[in-house]
């Protein structure tokens, strides 16, 4: 009886979550698999295609460069986010003075959203910066409208990824440092030697989740450049929503979307397994 | 291997706190010298200024003649040892004990042989490969001794270095420690809290207490003549007996009085209390528990006092011996006495102490008067 009214309070919590969750998140994934098998164009009727979305993507030169512009955007970006917050993580974890402040102030950028943060960029490199350096704005230019894309995730990424290697940095014992110091390990080595490979499993998360992310780039590229000029910025997320809702893809971008969520999963296994390997057992 | 030299050496934070007050010492060339002292006392704190781990706010210190003030701990040619060890999780026994050297850029096989060579002295051999995380707690300790024995350093500082070690395992590191001492022919400065460790380890002990140095001595000395109240408090177990007795002449010699109760001194210790001013006085008598004894048990040549009559309190029965805690009035006094003991809870005894072994400090300014 006992048992029987447990399982009752059980299946309440659970079946709303899981209803909801099967809504909005299995259904649309199952969706989006069926209409990739498809024609549709969001609309309409349609007719089923088999494999021609999938074979298509490979020879679609628009889809090629998504991936091209978005794998350059996250690997370039994944390092600078990576350095930069790593470097800002032992200026903030060292004996500073207000350094709860300081940590305050540089985690602020994550807490704004994405798209506003995008506008306010826009803003700066459509007017201040040209005004500034006397030449036109660097979304205008093909050649360098992604280096504004990469400084504008960087500056959001860089405050959540500094806040993960600060927690490190404060795992590794101060005596450890110590008998460093006695050893001879200074500066340059001190780092190398002890710090890095004892905050290593901190590097895997950052590492992951920065490559997820920026693979993932969307409200940047909303935001900022909206894919152009010439489409040079045109990432995979934005290319599946802008083609698929408004361009009449709707059923070969949802293929786009199959394939480059298994791409995604299989980068972010790959580079657990490899970054996990290098971990230190501790 | 080296001596040092500390003069004058002080300790004070930011926020005024003085950890260490105006310490000196020479530690000469092979000496095994033991910082003792309750928690907080600076006996660390000075452990780690000798180190480089902090910086020293006054005085000089001096390692092989050569003042090391402002030089970078890695350039004093010490090694210490840790209380928590200290080992780098990430890397094998081999590497940690090899990581200096490497550090240091000397030959792959100079440092291959000196980490074998210590790795044998230790017996560690079958360990090399493991990491720290895959060691006993007796095992770690060893390593973090190897990666100091590895540098062959002028000077070897232990900050506790057993103090996380179970109480078998504590007994056999410092049989350990001791064999290393002489066969190294190290100079090693050694902190700890544990007297038995220090009696047992050092050449000299030093005995802190509020930062400040109490007495410099040997365990010997230490244990005989305590300069004051609380290096005779601290350095022996049990706890040696402090009684409030007042003084008063008695015929050539002094009487001491307390709880209704008479100890009569002749003597140098006589001489002392009188030559002092302390006729009339309140003065502090020590004795310590094994020198407290059944008043009818065979004395074997020793000057026993005259009885005190006191009431067993608590009896525990240790062994080799027995230790009665009486109450004589308000005073409490340990004895160690032999198992064969009669005297349980309750009894009503009377107890003599030997009078060559009484201890005598200034009520007052807690320094020995006579031994």
């Amino acid at each position: 009886m006992h048992f029987g009214k447990n399982m009752r309070t059980y299946y309440l919590i659970l079946i709303p979550v899981l209803v909801l969750f099967f809504a909005f998140n299995t259904f649309p994934l199952i969706n989006g698999l069926i209409y990739s098998f498809t024609n549709s164009k969001g609309y309409g009727g349609f007719d089923w295609v088999g494999l021609r979305n999938y074979a298509d993507l490979f020879s679609d030169s628009r889809v090629g460069n998504s991936y091209l512009f978005t794998f350059k955007l996250a690997l370039l970006g994944t390092v600078v986010i990576n350095v930069l917050s790593l470097v800002l993580a032992l200026a903030l974890n060292s004996k500073i003075k207000f350094k709860s402040s300081l940590r305050g102030l540089y985690f602020i950028p994550n807490i704004l959203g994405a798209l506003v943060v995008g506008y306010v960029f826009n803003y700066f490199f459509t007017y201040i910066l040209p005004y500034l350096t006397h030449s036109t704005s660097m979304l205008a230019d093909k050649g360098w409208a992604w280096v504004a894309v990469v400084v504008v995730c960087a500056w959001q990424a860089i405050a959540m990824n500094t806040i993960i290697y600060i927690s490190g940095l404060q795992t590794v014992p101060e005596d450890i440092y110590e008998a460093g110091a006695l050893d001879g390990a200074s500066g340059w080595n001190k780092f190398r030697y002890l710090t890095f490979p004892l905050i290593m499993p901190f590097f895997t998360i950052n590492m992951v989740l920065s490559m997820k992310n920026l693979l993932m780039v969307f409200d940047q590229i909303m935001s900022l450049t909206q894919g152009g000029p010439a489409q040079s910025t045109e990432s995979i997320s934005y290319l599946i929503y802008n083609n698929g809702l408004a361009g009449g893809q709707f059923g070969f971008q949802s293929a786009n979307a199959v394939i480059f969520f298994i791409v995604i999963v299989t980068i972010s296994v790959l580079q657990m397994r490899f970054l996990n390997s290098r971990e230190e057992q501790l | 291997m080296a001596g040092l030299s500390l003069e004058h050496v002080g300790k004070r934070y930011p926020n005024g706190f003085e950890a260490v007050k105006d310490f000196c010492l020479d530690i000469k060339d092979k000496e095994f010298i033991i910082f003792v002292g309750p928690s907080g006392c600076g006996k660390s704190t000075t452990l780690r200024m000798i180190a480089g781990l902090e910086d020293i706010s006054s005085g000089t210190l001096e390692i092989d003649g050569k003042v090391v003030n402002d030089v970078e701990p890695k350039d004093r040619d010490i090694a210490m040892v840790f209380q928590n060890y200290a080992l780098y999780p990430h890397m094998s026994v081999y590497d940690n004990m090899a990581f200096s050297l490497k550090l240091k850029k000397l030959p792959k096989d100079q440092i291959d042989k000196a980490v074998r060579e210590a790795a044998r002295v230790l017996d560690l051999e079958q360990l090399l490969d493991r990491r720290p995380s895959a060691l006993s707690g007796g095992q770690r300790q060893r390593v973090a001794m190897g990666r100091a024995i590895v540098r062959s350093p002028k000077v070897f500082l232990m900050d506790e270095p057993l103090s996380n070690l179970d109480a078998k395992l504590r007994v056999q590191m410092r049989t350990e420690i001791s064999k290393l001492h002489d066969r190294l022919g190290a100079t090693i400065v050694y902190v700890t809290h544990d007297q038995t460790e220090a009696m047992t380890l050092g050449t000299r002990i030093v005995v802190m207490k509020d930062g400040e140095v109490q007495q410099v001595d040997t365990p010997q000395n230490l244990y005989n003549a305590p300069r004051n109240l609380f290096v005779a408090g601290f350095i022996g177990s049990p706890q040696m007996n402090f009684v409030d007795a007042t003084v008063g002449r008695s015929g050539s010699g002094v009487s001491l009085s307390f709880e209704g109760q008479k100890v009569e001194l002749d003597g140098d210790r006589a001489k002392a209390l009188l030559d002092g001013g302390y006729d009339g006085k309140t003065v502090v008598l020590g004795i310590r528990p094994e020198d407290v004894h059944e008043a009818d048990a065979p004395s074997e040549g020793k000057r026993l006092s005259s009885p005190v009559a006191v009431t067993v309190g608590v009896y525990e029965l240790l062994g080799a011996g027995s230790m009665l805690y009486c109450d004589c009035g308000k005073t409490s006094i340990a004895a160690s006495v032999s198992s064969d003991t009669k005297a349980r809870v309750g009894s009503k005894i009377n107890v003599a102490f030997d009078l060559d072994k009484i201890h005598l400090f200034d009520k007052a300014t807690e320094q020995a008067i006579a031994h």
